[in-house]
């Protein structure tokens, strides 16, 4: 390892010369790069989960550095799409940011480029958080990142269509949910009964949808189990309500958020949505009338998917730990963080956060299921390409067998 | 005098009796028939080509929500023309900042092609010498790199060199990559140009700079105009690099810009669309101006 | 310097004895080319091949040297060599489609006509626009539900399900349509290409064979079209490489299927960066599509000899 960087180090530094050689007389363009000599710089790297993430976080930049004026944040926001490569690419330059906002964190602590969050957050700050959530993010001992905002999810049900259907109540069960959304799906006109979105932009949550539903578990910390007796019952249920043309066509290839969008307008009988989904609806078609019920499952019992992104400090040259805590306790105040997660439409996981914003009515259905909530895998190093490897076969549920497609699955994340 | 000048990678055409009459369009008789045959094929081939944009120019009218609309109409219902305006002042992305990197990275770096390849070009055309071959290889191979994969290296290095997250950067990186097509085409015109005319030039006691930009230039402009418009075109939609490179919003151009109307649930397709058609007209504007070089330059050089 | 002759032809035929000494009178010429081709791209080029032969973690950090492990890897993937043909059939029926269509079309364009300027110009928008740009806006009108394209199939009665067929969802469909707009993406260059190479058609050959009493077809295929030649066998070489290295169209067209069966080399690459983050397999990969695209590059030159010139 040694050797090949001192071999890429010289051949950078030959490249350098030749470049430096080539631009005499060419500035740097319009960087405005270079620290402030006097005080620190703090990279901020987070994904955009909406058109006001941009403009949330620049006010919270705004507000920390009014108050820490010797501090500086430099903000880059990048697509979902995008975020993962941006950062993997920063890693391998040694340019990683201080401080990240993202999915797993595991495959980074595993690789010892983070702070245990202790060190960089005031006792105070870091009491403030829901247990579960934390417990969430400590690997032996050690707590790894922050939760940041959560969600749960809920079945989503267009009361008119279930009503025009002929089915009495939201369906509990799978048993339930099948037979409603066959019937929906017979009302014709291009109309679903159920939105399955099985193509790659999130096939994990669906997948951990049913079959978690149907008793199934992606495994723990130490094991990622997906071919495990245990999953093919919701495997097999997916096959069945394709096979009776109960959902959407194509749904292994059908993308979530377009889904989303069918079901606000009106055509699809039933869906899984996130809290952000209520404000998705109130935007782009107040009229709907629709439900938000807990989402069926094989016997019925309570169950829910949850998921919490995180924040993560990088410890890069070990400098800024100081810094980093401020921004930390600066942004886990209730008064910066309750309106960041409020509008962003999700659901808070300080305890101070979720006390000011227990009485919201868009939230309730969503923190009524929380306490059954199972989550991901995510501190499992494998979990990353678990989660991969979902996104890229699990669709394929409509065309093969689901003793198949599990068994593939495992295999690719064995390889990983 | 008699000179030809080829077409990219065409052999000079040995040029015809000066007395030899072109065919032009003016000249042509046509009958009216075929004139109606030929304006029937060319609407045809109007309308596939601005088809996908049409497209894109309805969405760009359009709000969030009619985009996703379940019952597309084939056109607007409402004209949303305040899109068009709206879309500079997003909290997204600083987009009157981006179209300027745009426009600064791609200008100076189709400049700095231009700079660099056409000596290149000029001398590997009319002079050999050991390395001729590979030089001309290696400039080719660049463009068998997948770029995707590259990103990586050249995000190092550019830390390396201090220039992380600058235009120069870009400019460098743009004009790097551009440089083989650039040096081809160019390449090709300038093998068309018959020696002679660098002989006699020569003779007369001018010096070899002045033979290449008094004498060469003007035969081949059309293949710097069909150099500059591949290499400019290619820099305007460059991403893969500006993504990791440019880290600061302000210096990003539209390539990346556009990512951010991206969400993680919903998507700004009004603004997408909008920027993109943006995006289109400086590079037909472009081309608008020097469509007559490109191929009517050619004309204008082969029979004089 | 000036020893040197000039003439492009003469030298070649003389097999010269020229040394060492013409390259360094050269250099002033090709040297700030080969300044910025080692200043940008040989680091990036060398991190790729060494990157293939490491070990790097998921979050991009290089754990050590596993030799040629992630070679085995690329090649005992089950769906490489089904991605492997794909990617030749992808290749060859793009470039042939382009350039048959550019053809004709660069034959429409020739001609006069009134309005043959706007035509010209519409001709250049999807070079203009960003092929990102382009895949994205045929892929809406595809959708089902919110698409105009699968809207109007519906209502001329060739769809049949209300809210139209799901052609980016099925891997055929999705991949015969990547074809199209790949084909649609291509044509602007091509067609130019062939127009500039119709100008130095010169007028008394046509004229001769008008004479002669050739038909338009024997005239085209036995005068223009080896007129043509080498133009026409530049802008093969180049889409070669362009389509060959294309990324973005299939990504946008085919990315929400599941499995491997629309995918191409290019995608693999950019499914092992994207999802699963396997920089030194996805390095390995490239590597081996260097390789490939060599090779595919050598055969064409080799047999039809576009270089003559160079």
């Amino acid at each position: 390892m040694r050797k090949t960087h001192r071999i890429g180090a010289a051949v950078a530094i030959a490249a350098s010369a030749t470049l430096a050689l080539a631009s005499c007389g060419f500035g740097g363009g319009g960087g405005n790069g270079g620290d402030d000599a006097s005080g620190t710089t703090l990279d901020l790297l987070v994904p955009s989960y909406s058109d006001n993430t941009q403009g949330l976080w620049e006010d919270v930049i705004a507000g920390f550095e009014e108050e820490n004026p010797d501090i500086t944040v430099n903000l880059e926001v990048q697509s979902w799409d995008n975020l993962e490569s941006v950062i993997a690419t920063k890693i391998q330059g040694g340019e990683a940011p201080d401080i990240y906002n993202g999915g797993p964190f595991a495959g980074f602590a595993a690789d010892g480029l983070l702070y245990d969050v202790e060190e960089v957050t005031s006792p105070e700050t870091f009491s403030d958080f829901q247990e579960s959530f934390i417990a969430n993010e400590q690997l032996e001992g050690t707590t790894y990142a922050l939760p940041f905002i959560a969600s749960a999810r809920a079945l989503f049900v267009n009361n008119a269509l279930l009503e025009q259907a002929g089915v009495a109540a939201p369906p509990t069960d799978w048993d339930e949910l099948l037979d409603a959304a066959t019937k929906v799906s017979a009302l014709g006109g291009g109309v679903a009964g159920y939105g399955m979105p099985l193509g790659s932009e999130e096939a994990q949550a669906e997948a951990a949808v049913w079959l978690w539903g149907g008793g199934g578990t992606f495994g723990d910390e130490s094991e990622i189990t997906i071919d495990d007796p245990s999953n093919l019952p919701g495997a097999e249920q997916i096959k069945k309500m394709i096979d009776a043309g109960a959902t959407q066509a194509d749904p292994g290839s059908t993308d979530r958020s377009p889904l989303m969008d069918i079901f606000i307008q009106g055509k699809i009988g039933m869906q899984v949505g996130l809290p952000p989904t209520v404000g998705q609806i109130e935007e782009n078609n107040p009229e709907l009338d629709y439900s938000i019920v807990p989402i069926p499952t094989q016997d019925g019992s309570p169950m829910t998917v949850g998921v919490a992104d995180q924040l993560m400090a990088f410890q890069n040259d070990g400098d800024k730990q100081e810094a980093i805590t401020a921004f930390f306790d600066y942004f886990y105040s209730a008064d910066v963080y309750v309106p960041w997660v409020q509008a962003e439409g999700f659901l808070p996981v300080t305890k101070s956060g979720a006390e000011q914003l227990a009485g919201e009515e868009a939230l309730k259905p969503f923190l009524d299921v929380l306490p059954d909530a199972k989550f991901y895998p995510s501190t499992n190093a494998k979990w990353s390409a678990a989660d991969a490897a979902f996104k890229s076969l699990f669709g394929q549920l409509q065309t093969k067998p689901a003793q198949d497609v599990l068994t593939e699955i495992q295999a690719q994340v064995d390889a990983g | 005098m008699a000179i030809t000048v080829a077409a990219p990678g065409l052999e000079p055409i040995e040029a015809p009796t000066p007395s030899g009459r072109r065919r032009t369009y003016t000249e042509d008789q046509v009958p009216l028939g075929k004139l109606i045959v030929r304006m029937l094929a060319g609407l045809i081939v109007l309308l596939v080509f601005i088809l996908p944009y049409t497209i894109m120019f309805f969405g760009s009218v359009k709000t969030k929500a009619q985009i996703r609309s379940v019952d597309p109409t084939y056109f607007p219902t409402e004209w949303h023309w305040e899109n068009y305006l709206n879309m500079w002042s997003t909290p997204e992305t600083p987009l009157v900042q981006n179209l300027i990197s745009t426009i600064v990275i791609s200008v100076f770096a189709t400049l700095l092609v231009l700079l660099v390849a056409m000596p290149a070009a000029y001398y590997t055309a009319r002079f050999a010498f050991p390395g001729r071959m590979v030089f001309l290889f290696l400039v080719i191979v660049t463009q068998m790199l997948q770029p995707a994969v590259l990103t990586s290296g050249l995000f190092r290095q550019f830390v390396a060199l201090d220039l992380i997250d600058t235009w120069a950067a870009m400019i460098f990186i743009n004009a790097a990559f551009n440089l083989s097509f650039a040096v081809w085409i160019m390449h090709s015109f300038f093998a068309g140009v018959p020696k002679e005319v660098d002989e006699a030039a020569q003779i007369d006691g001018a010096g070899r700079l002045a033979v290449l930009f008094r004498i060469n230039l003007p035969l081949v402009w059309p293949g710097i105009v069909t150099a500059i418009v591949f290499t400019f075109v290619a820099c305007w939609n460059e991403f893969a690099a500006s993504l990791v490179i440019l880290s600061t919003a302000g210096n990003q151009p539209l390539s990346v810009a556009l990512t951010k109307f991206v969400g993680q649930y919903e998507t700004s397709w009004h603004y997408v669309f909008g920027v993109s058609i943006v995006a289109i007209i400086p590079v037909v504007v472009l081309f608008m101006l020097i469509e007559k070089r490109l191929v009517g330059g050619l004309t204008a050089g082969s029979v004089k | 310097m000036s020893r040197s002759r000039p003439g492009g032809a003469e030298p070649r035929t003389g097999r010269p004895r020229q040394g060492w000494r013409d390259t360094v009178a050269a250099l002033p010429w090709i040297g700030p080319a080969l300044i910025l081709i080692f200043g940008v791209v040989l680091f990036p080029a060398v991190v790729m091949f060494v990157n293939s032969t490491r070990d790097i973690s998921i979050s991009g950090v290089d754990k050590g040297s596993v030799g040629l492990d992630n070679y085995v890897e690329v090649f005992s993937f089950p769906y490489f060599w089904p991605i492997f043909v794909r990617t030749i059939v992808w290749v060859v029926v793009v470039v042939a489609a382009t350039v048959v269509i550019s053809l004709g079309l660069a034959q429409i364009l020739n001609k006069a006509f009134p309005g043959r300027r706007i035509v010209r110009l519409a001709v250049i928008i999807p070079w203009a626009a960003s092929v990102v740009m382009t895949t994205m806006v045929v892929y809406y009108g595809l959708e089902p539900y919110f698409g105009i394209i699968n809207t109007f199939l519906v209502d001329v009665g060739l769809v049949d399900t209300p809210e139209g067929y799901g052609w980016t969802r099925n891997p055929d469909t999705a991949f015969a349509w990547s074809i199209v707009v790949a084909v649609f993406v291509s044509l602007p260059f091509t067609t130019y290409t062939i127009l500039a190479g119709l100008q130095t058609v010169p007028g008394e050959v046509l004229e001769a064979a008008k004479m002669d009493g050739a038909g338009p077809a024997r005239t085209y295929f036995g005068v223009v079209l080896p007129q043509l030649r080498s133009a026409l066998a530049v802008a093969v070489l180049i889409n070669i490489i362009n389509v060959f290295n294309s990324l973005p169209i299939l990504k946008v067209m085919t990315g929400s299927i599941p499995g491997y069966d629309a995918d191409t080399i290019m995608t693999l690459i950019f499914k092992y960066i994207q999802n699963q983050h396997k920089v030194d397999v996805a390095s390995a990969l490239s590597v081996v599509a260097f390789v490939i695209v060599i090779v595919i590059v050598a055969v064409y030159v080799r047999v039809v000899k576009p270089m003559k010139e160079i």
